[in-house]
């Protein structure tokens, strides 16, 4: 049974590696995507993004000083400053959300409420400056923002110690915009190559009797299957490790891999197959089946969120998108790869495994192995 | 009553195939109806159809590639109908599916091997290659090859587990005639090693040709079973003098006393012949002035078995 197994996945890389178009739509297309959408939308500013909370309010206004010094950092030209509302309660999580979401970097700056008296009064106000450690820009972050500050206590107190930053460390992604994409581009792979993938084994070769060839054989329904889902498997890594390799070589991109990966790669493996499966079951000619798979593809592929977030999806768009399986793998890779959030990787791998034996047990269960 | 088939052991017998009533439905629509033919060992046996005849179904249920409505069929004594049985079955059968193509990026070996690895023994590749005549094209592509390239490729792989039986489906479907007469070359060398061949094919004169055996079915009903010579005998009706080229006045010519001669398409005279009366029809037409023209006496031909047992031509169906 084994060899058997074996001879399928080695039969269908064999006709993957041999075939230009595959090779191409399978690495050079995904690579081109991430060359070309990086070139576009990784560009971005060369000023740092600043999110600035000023709690120092009198009235609703920001007090004179507060309001000063913030003008100072922006008179500097070196950050885009993006304001946090004051009654905002919980500014970090805000900025979190806000900064993936634009894909800016996620630091903040907090005006302490009482800035104003304090420096009036002569005493020492202290200006929270939050920001990941490991954020490549930290250090001259940081840097601009105390000659900032020393500059501006020099100014209006003629003490430069009166104003103090306090850096407090946190924990994020400064997620770019391809740190963003890189996942996005392993999923829509995992999507094209595992929907044509199926569609083609199993609508082609149907028409080309092979299958019904295979079926005059010892070889079971079960061991075709998993010989295919097998040889998606080998594909999948594949796709993920040269598209993360070209992500690093060229953007810098680091990513963690964990059980989740595996997890997700795995699912993708049968989720995807198994959805090319059902169609050619449904699509009995195989240029039909090809173009249900376009029709299919293509839609999940932008509502999914492969190429920008899907918060900034119409609403009802949101709701499809829900629906649709890749968002669960784009989702769970992104938090795997570069979120490093253990937890929803968890659940969005989880999701992904559950649509993902239903869609390859369906597919399973409609596929004709004999003729009736 | 005894069941005739009930004394069979599987594999202890001569009869490779034992059909027996054998029915097929689609809902109302019956494919195959209530046939039964046998299959001994060594034969090379031709199913000959028009299509939609139930050739394919029949053979398909052989395979056990679908389940019989009615009927009981035996496949090496085992019961196509018994899923235990029909694994023994798939063991020892090779398949050639109509209209088969193997996988198109690997090469004609890849390709022997590729299906050989299915079962547990296979023949050595390089020798199905040599026997199908294809040394020359063994690491080449099979998407580069030619329909009657890719055919022979199709019959390497049927032969791949040395089969007890080989069922054929239409094997030369859509080739041109030199690539058809290869093919037949083909069955003809496993027809040379004792194979036991299951040939199905629309082409009167490749049953004729290649099989022992030849049964004609329409509309899921076997309507004749014999070999060529008796089928033809039996049903072929009398041999045919034919006069070349000699036109309608050829026809006022003829000497009286003649079985009513016909004129074909090309301005052949047309006269059957009854047995024992060629010389005297020779005699008499040396006497008249078509005793220059071209004569040939012509052999009925299973295609006038079916015209004569169904009123049609096989040609008439779209073959």
């Amino acid at each position: 049974m084994r060899s058997r197994i074996y001879t399928i996945i080695r039969g269908h890389f064999k006709s993957w590696y041999r075939s230009k178009s595959n090779i191409f739509w399978t690495i050079a297309f995904p690579l081109l995507l991430i060359v070309l959408f990086g070139a576009i939308f990784g560009s971005g500013s060369t000023k740092f993004d600043l999110y600035v909370q000023n709690q120092d309010l009198s009235g609703n206004v920001p007090t004179v000083l507060s309001q000063g010094y913030v003008h100072a950092l922006n008179q500097t030209g070196a950050f885009n400053l993006h304001m946090v509302a004051a009654e905002q309660s919980d500014p970090l999580t805000f900025v979190k959300n806000d900064a993936q979401l634009h894909n800016r970097g996620q630091r903040l700056l907090v005006v302490p409420l009482g800035f104003n008296a304090t420096v009036m009064s002569g005493k020492t106000a202290t200006i929270q400056l939050f920001m990941d450690q490991s954020d490549q820009v930290s250090a001259s972050l940081r840097g601009i923002v105390n000659s900032v500050t020393v500059s501006y206590a020099a100014t209006i107190a003629g003490a430069p110690d009166n104003l103090v930053v306090q850096p407090v460390g946190i924990v994020t992604r400064n997620v770019r915009y391809i740190d963003f994409f890189i996942p996005g581009v392993i999923g829509m792979t995992l999507l094209t190559t595992g929907v044509f993938g199926a569609v083609n084994t199993n609508g082609r070769y149907r028409e080309l009797k092979i299958i019904k060839k295979l079926a005059t054989t010892p070889l079971s329904k079960i061991e075709w299957i998993l010989g295919m889902v097998g040889y998606q498997m080998i594909l999948a890594t594949i796709s993920l490790v040269v598209i993360l390799f070209f992500g690093y070589a060229i953007f810098g991109v680091t990513v963690t891999i964990d059980i989740y990966t595996v997890g997700l790669v795995v699912a993708a493996a049968l989720l995807f197959p198994g959805i090319g499966m059902v169609l050619a079951n449904f699509v009995k000619e195989a240029e039909s089946a090809d173009a249900a798979a376009n029709a299919i593809t293509f839609p999940m592929m932008f509502l999914a969120g492969t190429f920008w977030p899907r918060e900034t999806l119409p609403d009802i768009m949101k709701i499809i998108a829900n629906f649709m399986p890749l968002t669960y793998v784009n989702d769970g890779l992104r938090d795997a790869l570069i979120y490093a959030q253990p937890a929803q990787a968890l659940t969005n791998t989880i999701i992904a495994l559950g649509l993902a034996a239903f869609f390859i047990v369906l597919g399973s269960l409609l596929m004709n192995w004999k003729e009736e | 009553m005894s069941d005739p088939l009930a004394a069979l052991l599987p594999g202890q017998s001569d009869r490779v195939v034992q059909v027996e009533g054998l029915s097929k439905k689609y809902g109302d629509n019956v494919a195959v109806n209530g046939i039964s033919f046998n299959l001994t060992k060594g034969e090379v046996f031709a199913f000959l159809g028009p299509n939609g005849a139930g050739k394919t179904t029949t053979v398909e249920i052989l395979e056990c590639l679908r389940n019989p409505t009615g009927g009981r069929a035996l496949v090496l004594g085992y019961d196509v109908s018994k899923r235990s049985d029909q694994a023994e079955i798939r063991k020892r059968i090779g398949v050639l599916p109509q209209d088969f193509n193997a996988i198109d990026r690997l090469t004609v070996r890849e390709n022997i091997d590729y299906f050989g690895a299915m079962f547990k023994q296979q023949l050595d590749a390089d020798k199905l290659i040599e026997l199908v005549d294809l040394k020359d094209k063994r690491d080449a592509q099979f998407k580069t090859l030619s329909g009657g390239l890719k055919q022979r490729v199709g019959l390497a792989v049927s032969l791949v587990n040395d089969p007890a039986v080989v069922f054929l489906d239409e094997p030369t479907t859509g080739l041109d005639p030199r690539a058809r007469r290869d093919v037949w070359g083909v069955i003809e060398r496993l027809k040379g090693q004792g194979k036991t061949v299951f040939l199905t094919t629309h082409y009167m004169d490749e049953a004729e040709y290649l099989a022992d055996i030849v049964s004609i079915i329409d509309h899921g009903q076997i309507i004749a079973t014999g070999t060529p010579d008796q089928l033809i005998d039996t049903h072929g009706g009398k041999k045919t003098l034919i006069i070349r080229d000699a036109g309608q006045e050829g026809i006022s010519q003829l000497p009286p006393g003649l079985p009513k001669a016909e004129l074909r398409n090309a301005g052949d005279i047309a006269i059957p012949l009854n047995n024992g009366e060629l010389t005297s029809i020779l005699m008499s037409l040396a006497q008249t002035p078509l005793h220059d023209k071209e004569i040939e006496v012509r052999r009925p031909t299973l295609d006038d078995v079916f015209l004569n047992l169904t009123g049609r031509r096989v040609s008439e169906e779209g073959n």
